[in-house]
């Protein structure tokens, strides 16, 4: 009997790899809270352009007429006085971590996202608090013309009218409270633009890791698929455990072009005291096709929904997604489609796992607009729940606006089938084998999507006890 | 607390146990303007067994319906009289039957505002006025169903009036089901097409309980349609079977909702339903487990068929789970016919808008013919074919229903393209 729970149990989400940080060593900070002041202080020290400080405290303005969500999770604990929205470390960003300072150079190390990109990406770019430290890409991918630096760098150079004609377009900054935060106070993240007709092979990936305490990562993250390209992404993330609360509220804004390909990834493991409210977006042309990958195992709170925006003939968007939502944790997370055009089609398929008293919510909207006929959009959400102190709630929504759409949704919340388990038992398979073999593949919709690294990565985070691995 | 006003009670209904996305404005309806002040006239056939009496202030307004608490209030300020029914324990009370015959011409419509928002980001805000501001009153009419350990009973409600009838009417069912009580609740609307209906209904069942609701929408203009079930009894069990259809400005705003606290109770609800021309329809279906629940389960399914580009639907199903032993699930469906289905029938012949018109009434009959009273289902195909009660042939050929029989196949195709057979809700209401 314990042999068996021990080969079903599922283990909180180990943060001990991730929960380590080093003191603040000289590092810029602004104050506390958020006034014009600062808002004009970060853009001084980012040198920005008229144009963006002038957004910045446009946005400013925003966000403070606009009223909290009220229909999620509470987030009564982020006091946005006692969040410090720009702390900058002492350094410079580098191209080469032999010049990125000690201790973040072996934070980044303890990560494993050195190696990494010494193995198996074509890029990468770190973010530690407010800025980028590192920023590298291979130069064989930069022969072919694809541009990958941190946003500020291409703001003052010459994609410097590609970032004003896309910046905050997709999500601007009245969107919601959050994103008009952002607009008045990002800092770091990165710019890629992949010309026409070439093809990433190997990924592009930024990580980002907070480590002060009371602090906000507002990083932006704008991606540009030309014609016919092709580029997988991966984005990580995480911070040390404090008990003050931390926020993030960044931003990605893609577009994918006519008949090009892009795959989101995002391995998202912040730590328990993070409120997580990002907003990811992105528009997809004619023939286009965008994919996301999400895991969330991390965050104290979590608003989280990709969103897709199907503005061409024919263009697609799959999304594929697991969270894990455990003690303290309250994650609402899903993704929205839109279908503006003809012929589109969207396909969703997510999991959720929650335990000792983690709250997971699973919320979607897709909406086939009048003019997007002969469109298709299919969802399945599945959640487990393992025990009684936690909840899963399924929220979806469908919106449809003309007559010529298939539209289908399936959600299913349970616990380990006693069908499955009896039919495994039945074809010879021992009942707590058979229990873990469920629980396994239960995650492996994410899991078989991404990288083999990253696969063995999520593997970690969640360590289920049994005999095989996800992944 | 909503006070009432001089130009009548602002009411927030069909707000389900949880909220999705604010900008999809369908977390909850505001209407306006709201004043009903007259009984409905109605028809009772009472079974012996049936013990029937009238109390006069709502009863039981602790126990939660559909459409939430704000039509307890309305019910209070109508001043309508609650006819209770009560069935003893162990008795079969047969079949009871109470047909309300709403008038003709009081003149009220409701009025979507174009743009309006309510505040709290609810759906679309109706405001009801009519020709003459100082005599628009609706009717309301209020039932309470008791069931005794052990008693059964079938409830048959028939809500009809004028075919071009235009008016403001609202009903609220409450049922308290005893130990291994049984209840089949058949409520049928069949309104003029230009009234909106406020529907109301709640109940509690106790252990062993079973709750059985067939209803069918198939008239009215707006139709604002609730129902709450409190399975709070061990192996209670709920369902539902919805069979809709709205055509020309229609509104169908609806909110089911099973609430599991027993344990291993059960709920299905299923609705399926037909929407035309510039019909608008909202569902929302909460599946909810309540910690303690365990071994209960759970089924939602919806199936829209869409028949014409200006309509719009809105499905919202929810699953909300506090328990881990639980089984909950909900799919559904939403556009245009099966294209493999319709091969297979064009290539035996048929056209293609007939099929359309076919499947359109099959969804309709389906649920009908689930109906446990004879005299009730014979009652209400001829009405269906267009040959009904109200002597209006408008009312079922408009439709485009076709009879059981198929003969009215041919009048479909000769009529010509689906567009003209539509219509199913007879006309068009001023707006």
């Amino acid at each position: 009997m314990r042999e068996q729970q021990e080969k079903t149990r599922v283990e909180d989400v180990d943060r001990s790899f991730y929960d380590f940080r080093y003191e603040e060593k000289d590092v810029f900070r602004v104050d506390e809270g958020l006034t014009p002041d600062i808002v004009t202080r970060i853009s001084e020290e980012k040198h920005d352009p008229d144009w963006m400080r002038a957004f910045r405290l446009k946005s400013l303005e925003i966000y403070n007429r606009t009223p909290m969500p009220d229909w999620g999770p509470s987030i009564e604990g982020l006091d946005m006085d006692n969040i410090v929205t720009y702390v900058r470390p002492n350094t410079r960003m580098s191209a080469k971590w032999e010049e990125v300072p000690e201790d973040i150079k072996n934070t980044f190390e303890r990560l494993g996202i050195p190696q990494a990109e010494r193995e198996s990406l074509a890029g990468v770019g770190a973010q530690y608090d407010s800025e980028l430290v590192y920023h590298n890409v291979r130069a064989e991918v930069a022969a072919k013309g694809v541009v990958y630096t941190d946003l500020e760098s291409a703001l003052h150079g010459s994609y410097a009218d590609m970032i004003h004609e896309h910046f905050m377009k997709l999500v601007p900054p009245t969107d919601h409270k959050f994103a008009a935060l952002h607009g008045a106070v990002w800092s770091g993240g990165s710019f890629v633009y992949v010309p026409p007709g070439v093809s990433v092979e190997i990924p592009l990936q930024s990580y980002f890791r907070l480590n002060a305490p009371g602090a906000g990562q507002f990083e932006h993250t704008l991606i540009i698929v030309d014609e016919g390209a092709n580029l997988h992404f991966i984005e990580g993330c995480s911070a040390p455990k404090y008990n003050v609360a931390n926020l993030h509220a960044g931003c990605v804004e893609l577009f994918v072009g006519k008949n090009a390909l892009l795959r989101y990834s995002t391995i998202e493991n912040w730590s328990k005291n993070m409120y997580n409210l990002n907003t990811k977006r992105a528009r997809v042309e004619t023939g286009g096709k965008i994919e996301w990958i999400s895991g969330s195992f991390g965050s104290h709170v979590s608003y989280l929904y990709p969103m897709s925006v199907l503005a061409g003939y024919g263009a697609r968007s799959e999304f594929t997604g697991v969270t894990f939502a455990g003690r303290g944790q309250n994650l609402d997370t899903g993704c929205k489609v839109v279908h503006n055009a003809p012929h589109t089609a969207s396909y969703v398929n997510t999991r959720s796992i929650s335990k000792d008293g983690g709250i997971s919510t699973f919320r979607s909207a897709v909406v086939v607009n009048a003019q997007a006929q002969d469109s298709k959009s299919s969802v399945s959400c599945q959640s487990l729940m393992i025990d009684s102190e936690s909840r899963s709630d399924t929220i979806p929504a469908m919106d449809i606006r003309t007559d010529k759409a298939d539209i289908g949704h399936e959600a299913r919340i349970g616990r380990i089938s006693d069908e499955a388990v009896f039919y495994l038992m039945s074809r010879g398979v021992p009942e707590d084998e058979a229990r873990a073999l469920i629980v396994s593949g239960f995650a492996e919709n994410v899991s078989k999507e991404l990288p083999l690294e990253y696969a063995v990565e999520m593997n970690n985070l969640i360590r289920i006890e049994m005999k095989g691995s996800i992944g | 607390m909503n006070t009432p006003v001089k130009n009548g009670y602002d009411m927030r209904i069909n707000r389900p146990l949880a909220n999705t996305y604010g900008w999809l404005h369908a977390n909850v309806t505001h209407l306006s303007g709201v004043r009903v002040g007259h009984d409905v006239s109605l028809t009772e056939e009472i079974p012996e067994q049936v013990h029937s009496g009238m109390e006069s202030a709502c009863v039981r307004p602790d126990l939660k319906t559909g459409m939430g608490s704000d039509m307890d209030v309305l019910l209070g300020y109508s001043g309508a009289s609650v006819r209770v029914y009560t069935v003893p324990r162990d008795t079969d009370g047969g079949v009871l039957r109470l047909h309300y015959a709403f008038p003709a011409g009081n003149h009220s419509s409701g009025k979507v505002s174009p743009e309006g928002i309510s505040p709290d980001g609810g759906a679309k805000q109706v405001a009801f006025s009519g020709k003459n501001q100082n005599t628009v009153e609706g009717n309301m009419g209020a039932v309470c169903v008791r069931l005794e350990d052990n008693a059964v009973l079938t409830l048959v409600s028939d809500y009809v009036s004028p075919d071009s009838a235009s008016g403001l009417a609202a009903m609220q069912t409450k049922i308290i089901l005893g130990k291994n009580a049984r209840l089949r609740l058949v409520q049928i609307q069949r309104l003029g097409n230009g009234y909106t209906f406020l529907h109301d209904t709640g109940a509690l069942c106790a252990e062993k309980a079973r709750l059985e609701v067939i209803r069918l929408i198939l008239g009215g203009h707006h139709t604002y349609d609730g129902c709450s079930a409190a399975l709070a009894g061990d192996k209670s069990t709920f369902s539902a079977d919805i069979a809709y259809r709205v055509g020309g400005d229609g509104r169908l705003d609806m909110n089911y909702e099973a609430v599991h606290t027993g344990k291993h109770t059960s709920c299905e609800i299923n609705a399926s339903g037909v929407l035309r021309e510039r019909a608008f329809k909202l569902f929302r279906g909460v599946i909810d487990f309540r910690r303690g629940c365990s071994g209960s389960e759970g089924n939602e399914t919806e199936d829209v068929l869409l028949m014409d580009e200006h309509v719009r639907n809105q499905t919202v199903p929810m699953i909300l789970c506090g328990e881990e032993d639980v089984v909950g699930n909900h799919g559904a469906s939403i556009g245009r016919l099966d294209e493999n289905l319709i091969f297979y029938l064009e290539s035996r012949g048929m056209e293609r808008n007939a099929i359309y018109e076919m499947c359109a009434h099959a969804k309709i009959d389906a649920v009908v013919r689930k109906i446990p009273d004879p005299v009730t289902v014979r009652t209400l195909f001829p009405w269906l074919c267009g040959d009904g009660e109200n002597g209006d042939e408008s009312a079922g050929s408009a439709s485009g229903e076709n009879d059981p029989t198929g003969a009215a196949l041919s009048e479909n195709k000769s009529a010509g393209g689906k567009d003209e057979s539509a219509g199913s809700v007879p006309g068009e209401t001023e707006r």
